[in-house]
Parts: C-alpha cells; structure tokens; sequence
C-alpha cells in the first residue's frame, strides 16, 4: 500500500464514529420525518397507521389552533427581535465607551446567559406572580395598582419577551461588541476631523460597518425565535387562552400529548418553511442594502 | 465634554450591570429565608438566615429526589461532552490533515445539516428511541447529541490551519496517523477542544426539550426538568423552589468564573466569521 492510500484508510477510521451518529441521528431522523408527514401516525392506534398523502398538511391549513399558535409565534418574533438587536446595539455601544471595568460589565451582562430556561422561568414566575410576587409587591407599596403580568392577553407575551431580554441580552450585546471593537479608530478619527457629530457617525460609519454582524444577529435570532419553547411553557403554559402557546408548544403538545406523530411532523415541516423563508428573505434584504 | 460624557457612560452601564445581576442575588438571597418572609419580604437580606430549604432539599424523597436529577445531569452532560469532542476531533482530523476522499463533500453536507432547526428532530428521534428500546434511559440523551455538526465544522476551521510543515517533519520522524492525531493535532487545538468542551457541557446541562420529550419516570429527569416539573406542583413554596434553582445553576456559575475569558471570547468570534 502507498502511504496515500494508508491515510486514506486510517482516515475513513477516524471519520467512522462520527459519520456513523452523523448517518443515525441526523440523516435518517430527517427522512423518517419526512415519510411521518405524509402519514397518519397515531401511537395510540398503532393498528391505523397509513399513508395519507398531503392531508396533514391541509388539515395543518384548516386548523385553527396552527393558526393561533403560528399568531402568537409571530408575537413573540416581532417583540423580541427588534427589542433585542436594539437594546444590544445600546450596550455594545455603552461597552464600547468605557475605558475602565469593561470586561467586568461585559461578563455580569452574560451571566443571566449561562442560567438555564427551567431556573429563568422559575425566578421570574416569583416576579410576576399576581398575588405572590415581587414586582406587584413593590408596586403595592409605592401605592400603585397590581399588574397582571401573566394572566391578562396584553400583558403575558410582552412579559415573556423581558424575561427572554434579560435571559439572552449579554450574548448578543457580546458578539456585536466584537465587531465594534474590529472598526478601525483612523475611521472616527477622520470623521470627527471632517466635523461630523454623534448621530451622524452612528448613521454613516458605524452601522454601515456593522451590517455583516447585524445581519448575522438579526437572521439567527429570528430563526431561534421561531423555535422559542421553554419561555413561554415555564412562565404561562401557553395561557392566557393559548395566547403565548407558540408553534413548537403546539407541535410538542400534538405530538407527545396526543400521540399524533404524523401530524406533529407536518407542521414541524410548515414551521421550518416559514423559518427558511424569513431567514432568506431577511438576508436578501440586507445583503442588498450592502452592496 | 467628552470626559463627563464617558463618565456619565460608566455610571450608566454600571447601573445596567446592577440591574441585570439584580435577579441572581435576589434569587440566592431568598432561598436562604423562610417562608412568611419570602411571600411578605420586609428587606433584601434576610432577617432570620434558615439552611431549611436546602435541608429539605437535599434530603432524599421519592416525589423530588433532587440528588439524583443532579448526578443525572452530571452524568448526561459530561458524557456527551467526552463524545462529542472525540468524534468531532476525530472527523475533523481525518477531513483536514487525513484528507479523506470526498471530505469536503461531507463537511458540506454537515453544515447544510446544521440550518435544519432542532425541533424537526423531536418526533422522528422518539419514534426512534421508542423503537431502540432508549427511551427514559441516559443513552436517550448522550448517543442523538454526538451527531450535532458544530464541533466538526469548527474544528476543521483550526485543523486546517495547522502548517503542514509541522505534519511532514513529524512524518519523516516515523510518525503514524495515530500518533499525529495524539501528539501532534490535539495539543494545537486545544482551546478549541476546550471552547467545544464548555459549550457542549453547558448546552447539555441547560437542555430542557429533550429530557422533557424522552424521559419518563421521575427519577431519570435531568436537572431541569426536575425542577420545573417539582415547581408547577408547589408552585407558591418560592423558598423552596428558588433553593432548587440556586443548586442547579452553581455549577454552572463556577464554569462560568472559571473559563469566563474563553468562553467571551468564543462568543465574541461567534458573528465574526463572514
């Protein structure tokens, strides 16, 4: 054998064990997937199982439920995003600025980060509980009205989505202080010398350098968005009236509450087609607004 | 001007840090308080200290046996984190310095595979499990998360940066592909190996989808899931259930302080690769 076609060899051992799990747990998951969606796939009835064709996806169509859960997963996309690319962009900037105690700021802002959803979800349903809680708590003792964080359609998803700023702010704000960080000084030096002020170098020179990162940021959220479960599942089950109950909660409910594989798996493909096609159109967008 | 403005920056960005690690001391404060002061909290600090909630915690019993969520979770997070480094060190080092045929045809393929989003898995994985026989067993947990392809996509990036200098000279010394795997690739990867070391634990660790689709018995709960599910049922004792909170995000927090430059670091790169 040629020492070419032993590395070969030795290469195929190496890439087996991972190759093997890549193959088992991924591919094939992906393909079973598919063949549930086209199925009517009830574990309760095993002795039903058939081929239905596109039927669960128009019963997904027909289904008022998919709708209300799709509803309140834009709700919850349409929140967060904006607020959190906002409010990021905000600390990055404010991190930026400082000359002493940066990385100290910059890691208190990350730790909420490494809490998992099960403790976030526990502590803040203490803050929002309506007649345990913290924040009504204090409100009653500076003599203002209890709110109803959690039990009133109004006021439960713009709850979720602070709980989920506070949860995830540090990560974000991090990643867009790199990139701040990576703009060279010579730039704002050049600009202030040619008298340009605060908003216009934000407007001009930082944002524009920054709109590779944003566009990371704004396209990865808004994919994990789409996915948000454990939020909403610890702080409201999906109430008041399922109006937090997301898509995923839908998909896990119909799924392992109900046994329905089939139709679970159909709508797991409608969300990853509405995902696919934000994601792509939101990069086209600002790919072009590059250029 | 400018130096009152970034004085003013300082105070104000101090302030946002105070409110953001607000919640973590209230939580640990709190658990430390007993019951009637917990609901009616006259002062931030407790007025009576009380080790009751951890005691009863602790103790063992059949409805919360909160030792064994947390050795579950240890256990699940650090097998997966063992796997997952070697199988992804082992792919990515035959792919980039073994030159596998057709490797850069399966590295595409794993990163297209790692834009289908997770809970696409869910139904297809249990159907599977439950047909393995895996299901409310740890193997539920450990074997499905090797096949995630962001440990090999990234460790390919450093591998390949490896100068092959360095390859041939240790080939010429007589050494096998074995021994440039252990003694040649490893070492210089190993932040790397290190940053996919953290966040796989911790991404296991803080994992609550799966547990919660693929366990069954109470006593096979990961950490999380425990909690939540414990917490709906006494859902007003916040004593008790910030207690829980506070032994289930500790080791987490000592990760944290450990490797807290690394693993800034790692996020910062993060959005910085295209």
């Amino acid at each position: 054998m040629t020492y070419t076609q032993r590395r070969s060899a030795a290469g195929l051992f190496f890439l087996a064990p991972y190759a093997f799990s890549f193959i088992a747990f991924i591919l094939l998951p992906i393909i079973v997937s598919l063949c549930l969606s086209v199925m009517q796939f009830d574990m309760t009835a095993p002795h039903s199982v058939k081929f239905v064709g596109a039927h669960n996806y128009q019963e997904a169509w027909k289904d008022d439920y998919f709708w209300q859960a799709l509803r309140a997963t834009f709700g919850y996309v349409v929140l967060m995003v904006p607020g959190l690319i906002v409010t990021a962009l905000g600390m990055a900037l404010g991190l930026h600025g400082m000359a002493r105690g940066r990385n100290t700021v910059r890691a208190l802002l990350f730790l909420p980060g490494m809490l998992n959803v099960a403790v976030t979800g526990i502590l803040w349903q203490w803050f929002y509980n309506g007649e345990f809680g913290l924040f009504n708590f204090v409100l009653k003792h500076l003599g203002l009205n209890a709110a109803p964080w959690l039990s009133e359609k109004s006021y439960a998803m713009p709850s979720i989505v602070i709980m989920s700023l506070w949860w995830s702010l540090g990560g974000t704000s991090i990643v867009l202080l790199a990139a701040l960080q990576q703009i060279p000084k010579q730039i704002f030096e050049a600009a202030l010398l040619d008298g340009a002020t605060g908003p216009a170098l934000l407007n001009r020179i930082t944002l524009p350098l920054l709109r590779p990162v944003l566009l990371f940021v704004v396209v990865t959220n808004t994919i994990a968005g789409f996915q948000v479960f454990g939020q909403p599942f610890l702080l409201t089950r999906g109430g008041p009236e399922l109006s937090t109950r997301g898509l995923v909660q839908y998909i896990y409910e119909t799924a392992f509450n109900n046994y329905r594989l089939g139709y679970g798996a159909a709508m797991s493909w409608m969300l990853f087609a509405i995902v696919a096609v934000f994601a792509l159109v939101q990069y086209s967008f600002l790919r072009r607004s590059t250029s | 001007m400018n130096a009152v403005l970034k004085k003013v920056n300082s105070v104000f960005m101090s302030l946002v840090a105070a409110v953001f690690l607000s919640p973590i001391v209230l939580m640990i404060l709190t658990s430390f308080k007993p019951e009637a002061e917990v609901l009616n909290p006259a002062s931030v600090v407790p007025k009576h200290w009380t080790l009751a909630n951890y005691q009863y915690l602790l103790g063992w019993s059949e409805e919360a046996p909160f030792g064994r969520w947390l050795l579950n979770s240890f256990f699940i997070a650090t097998s997966v984190t063992l796997l997952v480094v070697l199988f992804s060190s082992m792919a990515a080092f035959a792919i980039t310095r073994l030159r596998v045929p057709g490797g850069n045809f399966v590295l595409g393929i794993i990163v297209a595979s790692m834009m289908v989003p997770g809970q696409l898995f869910l139904v297809p994985l249990y159907l599977m499990l439950s047909r393995l026989h895996w299901l409310d067993t740890p193997a539920a947990l450990i074997i499905p998360a090797t096949a995630g392809g962001f440990g090999v996509f990234m460790l390919s990036q450093f591998m390949r940066a490896i100068p092959e200098a360095i390859e041939e000279a240790a080939l010429i010394d007589g050494c096998t592909p074995m021994g440039l795997y252990l003694n040649v690739s490893l070492p210089l990867c190993a932040p790397a190996l290190a940053t996919l070391g953290i966040f796989t634990f911790v991404g296991s660790w803080n994992d609550f989808l799966g547990p919660l689709v693929f366990m069954d018995s109470v006593r096979n709960y990961t950490l999380p899931v425990g909690i939540a599910l414990y917490q709906s049922s006494y859902y007003t004792e916040y004593g008790l259930t910030l207690a829980t909170s506070v032994l289930a995000t500790s080791p987490l927090v000592l990760v944290f302080m450990a490797f807290q430059r690394q693993i800034v670091e790692s996020m910062s790169s993060t959005g910085l690769k295209d």
